[in-house]
């Protein structure tokens, strides 16, 4: 291995949708399926000047659609190819019918999702609503919270995803406009350094016409429930990959993440929140400004959603008093009647022995900046329920309360 | 960066194209890609294209099946048909799916990563695939001049899930969503999608082409045509269905002959160079269409009203290739001159000619 010193690194600085096209460069792919939907496309746009510029040798495929856009990327790691495809929104959802047989078929797909809100609104902002709604097909999915985490992420997920003991594909996910068009400092790495860390893509079994297979056939009913206990079980033997290629990766790149959560300032914290993605950036200023004034508050930020750490979240969370949890995504009629997160959350902790009170915010929906103002705010409602011992209710909808 | 030229393949054209089924041609390849084992019904014409396309293309050959009786019906787990790779995929991704094959192939070609001559990619939609659901797809995959060819093996229904009307199922057809009653007493009332004409005149750079099981070795150039032309290539095949035109098996093969004799299959080519129809295929009668549909219970119930309907149909479909219709055929297109398929009596008088 060759020492940082030798590698010729370079910071840029770029915002993340630059940054996964970046990624998606460094990893040298071989098929590329685009459709335009705000805010993602920019990644598209990146990587369709690279290829014009010879400096990526890359299929670009403009598709008609983003099913179509997951079918190209479904044949085309089907035959032996590195694949790389993304959306947003909607068009997130217009592909849901490929997700399951792409995972079925154990085809190491990647997605970069650069979050906004499904119709309605369908404004312009992220919600995690998009992604969340697809995370129980089988694709490994963790959120970014920074360009530079989020060009790391595509290829610490390449790294697993295409390890011949998970063969699973991967989503991406990073905030719409907090992370994919708000720049930042990206250390670029060494092209060797890619290398070792990413081993050529290698399908055991492509369609190959010297080593004939036969892909997806029809099953009787006894048949299928085998085939999906093997993908629930690559599903949870991924985390062991997760582990050792998040180990390996720091080694390499020298940037060090746990796989699953960040803990920021939860030392001695009573009340902590649990959130995904980029408005843990402004958690952690509230957290220090509230730390200022001797509030025992920290972060809990979720890196890898799928496949889930339960033990893990269990373990951490154990240890305070009240859980508030930052949705920024809708489920409606839920087990809190709010978002996605309150639910995994408590069912985590259910076998703790010690179960902290949980609180389920709904914050930063419609894609609006989470506010130093409100962070505080939720700080006093959990608080409020720490003295109390009990919760005043499930679900707060942060700005619509006194 | 250093890239490798990608080498395809070119496939030899075989004589006298326009011969019956039985016509034994000594250059027809031995290979067969597409072997016993399936479970397709007894003379199921796609499964009878299905293995002519294969042979035509060879052993160097990616086969893609989107959703339908070639998906459901011939791959069974733990045992398959394919002796060539296969895959299935969703109904409507017949165009992009095999679009990522093409182009994963482009692409490892040219970056060393695999080694030999472009494979032909073969994507085998039925018509519910190719005339509904995946048309945007496979007008997708058309537009961007994939190399790869694209099958529509047309039996005019979806078949597998139990014979419901596509928006190829010709007018007058009984399906299960198409059923004649008091109120609607032809069944089908739309005529079919101009399919392949819509794919020639959208996609004008692609080789495109009809064909029918009845013609064997015209069928196979045109695959090999659609293969050897670098870039898109479309085919529209004719593949009867005993189990949703209800006619007797061994029938399929004289089906897929009567349905081009009675003008209502017409066969052509698209010439992406000269960029032209070419309208010379010529069957060697020409018959009303009532000969054709006599056969079929899924047009039993048709009044003279619909039948002569569908002659003028026919009739159109001659004078657009280009052939002077004789008296018979104009004669036969005025309701006063036929019989009621529908009638007990007069259905028996049917069967007494046949």
């Amino acid at each position: 291995m060759a020492t940082m010193t030798e590698r010729k690194k370079k910071t840029v600085r770029i915002n993340g949708c630059v940054a996964s096209a970046q990624a998606a460069k460094y990893a040298d792919v071989d098929v590329i399926a685009a459709y335009p939907i705000r805010p993602y496309t920019a990644t598209m746009m990146a990587l369709a000047q690279m290829v014009a510029n010879g400096e990526l040798d890359a299929e670009y495929i403009v598709a008609d659609s983003e099913h179509s856009q997951l079918s190209i990327a479904h044949g085309a790691a089907s035959s032996g190819a590195r694949v790389f495809t993304g959306s947003s929104g909607v068009g997130v959802q217009f592909a849901y019918e490929l997700y399951s047989p792409i995972s079925g078929s154990r085809m190491p797909v990647q997605m970069m999702i650069a979050d906004r809100t499904l119709d309605p609104p369908g404004d312009f902002g992220s919600e995690h609503t998009d992604a969340l709604s697809t995370r129980d097909m089988g694709w490994l999915m963790g959120w970014s919270c920074d360009a530079q985490e989020a060009f790391d992420n595509h290829l610490i997920a390449y790294r697993i995803g295409e390890d011949p003991r998970v063969l699973l594909p991967q989503m991406v996910c990073q905030d719409g406009f907090f992370v994919s068009h708000i720049t930042g400092d990206v250390d670029l790495p060494d092209p060797s350094q890619v290398k070792e860390f990413l081993p050529p893509y290698k399908h055991p079994y492509p369609l190959d016409p010297r080593h004939p297979v036969s892909h997806g056939p029809q099953i009787m009913p006894e048949q299928g429930p085998p085939l999906q206990l093997e993908r629930a079980r690559a599903m949870e033997d991924s985390m062991a990959v997760i582990e050792q290629a998040h180990e390996e990766f720091a080694q390499i790149f020298g940037r060090r993440y746990d796989p699953w959560v960040e803990e920021f300032m939860t030392d001695d914290a009573d009340v902590v929140f649990f959130m995904q993605g980029a408005h843990a950036v402004t958690a952690r200023f509230a957290i220090q400004h509230m730390r200022e004034k001797g509030l025992k508050v920290g972060l809990v930020r979720l890196r890898t959603i799928r496949p889930y750490p339960t033990d893990r979240v269990k373990e951490v969370l154990s240890k305070f008093k009240v859980v508030g949890v930052i949705e920024t995504n809708m489920a409606l009629g839920s087990v809190s009647s709010g978002g996605v997160l309150y639910g995994e959350v408590a069912a985590a902790l259910y076998e703790s022995q010690k179960r902290p009170l949980v609180i389920s915010f709904m914050a930063g929906m419609g894609g609006e900046a989470i506010v130093l103002k409100e962070f505080y705010w939720m700080t006093q409602k959990m608080m409020d329920a720490q003295k109390r011992g009990k919760i005043e209710k499930r679900t707060h909808w942060v700005g619509f309360e006194e | 960066m250093a890239t490798i030229e990608v080498e395809r393949q070119i496939l030899p054209i075989l004589g006298s194209p326009n011969q019956g089924a039985r016509f034994y041609n000594p250059e027809l390849p031995s290979s067969e890609p597409f072997v016993p084992g399936h479970r397709t019904c007894a003379g199921c014409g796609p499964s009878i294209q299905y293995r002519m396309t294969s042979k035509a293309s060879g052993d160097n050959t990616i086969l893609v099946g989107p959703t339908g009786c070639m998906y459901v019906a011939n791959s069974s787990y733990l045992c398959t048909p394919y002796n060539v790779p296969w895959a299935h995929t969703q109904i409507g991704s017949a165009g992009s799916f095999t679009a990522g094959v093409a182009a994963a192939y482009e692409a490892m070609i040219r970056k060393g990563k695999w080694k030999g001559k472009f494979p032909n990619i073969i994507c085998e939609a039925g018509d519910g695939s190719a005339s509904d659901i995946g048309l945007a797809s496979i007008s997708g995959a058309l537009y961007r001049n994939h190399d790869c060819l694209i099958i529509c093996y047309d039996n005019e229904q979806y078949a597998n899930t139990g014979i419901q009307a596509s928006s190829r199922t010709p007018y007058g057809g009984m399906t299960t969503f198409s059923p004649p009653g008091p109120l609607v007493p032809e069944g089908k009332k739309l005529f079919p999608k101009d399919l392949a004409r819509m794919m020639a005149a959208g996609h004008p750079h692609c080789y495109v082409a009809t064909a029918s099981v009845g013609y064997p070795i015209d069928l196979m150039n045109k695959v090999r045509k659609g293969l050897n032309h670098k870039g898109a290539a479309y085919l529209m095949v004719y593949t009867p269905c005993q189990k949703g035109f209800v006619y007797e098996t061994p029938r399929s093969i004289d089906l897929g002959r009567l349905v081009v004799e009675c003008g209502l299959y017409p066969i052509w080519e698209w010439n992406p160079e000269k960029r032209a129809f070419d309208y010379s295929f010529r069957p060697q009668n020409m018959r009303p269409v009532s000969e054709y549909l006599k056969l079929q219970g899924r047009f039993g119930h048709l009044h003279a009203e619909h039948i002569a309907t569908l002659q003028k149909f026919a009739n159109e479909q001659w004078r657009m290739m280009g052939v002077q219709l004789p008296e018979a055929l104009i004669h036969a297109a005025d309701a006063k001159n036929l019989t009621n398929m529908a009638a007990a009596a007069e259905a028996e008088a049917v069967a007494q000619t046949l």
